[in-house]
């Protein structure tokens, strides 16, 4: 695993109610890199949070520590 | 428009009137709702300084964690090698995301809302000074002009300080107007 993906994995895990079930793959696609951040489907809100800012903030600190260009998508586990 | 900065300076005087008020408490009930919110604030600087530890760790990154609590919230500082530049970000936007995702982390731990302040590589020190010296000089440009003065757009910790000295000089006040992320200290003549 990447170190961006540990790192992205261990920021959410500090902050749900379900750590055990924080998955984050990192996945290449034709339209670049993406992190997938797979959580309990009821920590959904906590993970996006208030307008979406926890996610935006999930977003700066990943393109802070050199994941420019990278995608943090957040998904449930039913999918 | 003023209510975001009068939250913020309302949360300050709470914080100010809690430290002054500590000592009466301590008379009427043995000091016991003082000592337990300061042990509030020392649990959360160790929640955060462990959330912060281990990113750390993550990345490889040099840093000293150092635990506080200055009026009335608690704070952790981390110093040390290069890397840290990348954690404070462009005019400290990763900064305020990481103590942003820092105060979850505590509140997820504690059920409570934290207003933890997080510095890094001494940012806001150095930010504070710099961002004092700007309302005083725009201050300056009001008295003289009598015509208000619209700053460029800031973070909420950026138009406190501002604010904060800007509200110190005779003959003049300030307002933020705008919307997140252009949100912008505007300096006026006192009518």
């Amino acid at each position: 695993m990447s170190v961006l993906a540990d790192a992205l994995e261990h920021l959410v895990r500090g902050i749900v109610d379900h750590p055990d079930d924080v998955r984050v793959n990192l996945v290449t696609t034709r339209r670049g890199r993406t992190l997938e951040v797979h959580v309990h489907p009821d920590d959904l809100g906590k993970v996006i949070g208030r307008g979406g800012r926890t996610a935006t903030a999930l977003r700066t600190v990943m393109a802070g520590i050199g994941g420019r260009g990278v995608r943090v998508d957040v998904v449930d586990t039913d999918r | 428009m003023v209510s975001e900065t009068l939250q913020a300076t309302g949360a300050e005087q709470e914080a100010e009137q809690a430290e002054r008020e500590a000592p009466d408490q301590d008379v009427d009930r043995g000091g016991e709702r003082s000592s337990d919110s300061e042990d509030l604030l020392v649990r959360e600087g160790d929640i955060a300084g462990d959330y912060l530890e281990r990113l750390l760790d993550l990345l490889d990154y040099d840093g000293d964690i150092d635990l506080d609590v200055e009026a009335g919230r608690a704070v952790v500082s981390i110093d040390g090698g290069d890397d840290l530049e990348k954690l404070v970000g462009p005019r400290g936007s990763v900064l305020e995301a990481l103590q942003e995702l820092t105060r979850l982390a505590v509140q997820q731990e504690t059920g409570v809302r934290s207003r933890l302040m997080l510095d890094i590589a001494r940012w806001r020190e150095s930010r504070r000074a710099e961002l004092a010296e700007i309302g005083r000089a725009n201050a300056d440009k009001v008295l003289a002009s009598g015509q208000p003065v619209k700053l460029q757009p800031m973070t909420p910790f950026e138009r406190k300080v501002v604010h904060d000295s800007i509200a110190a000089i005779e003959g003049v006040h300030s307002e933020s107007e705008g919307e997140e992320p252009h949100r912008r200290v505007v300096v006026f003549p006192a009518d």
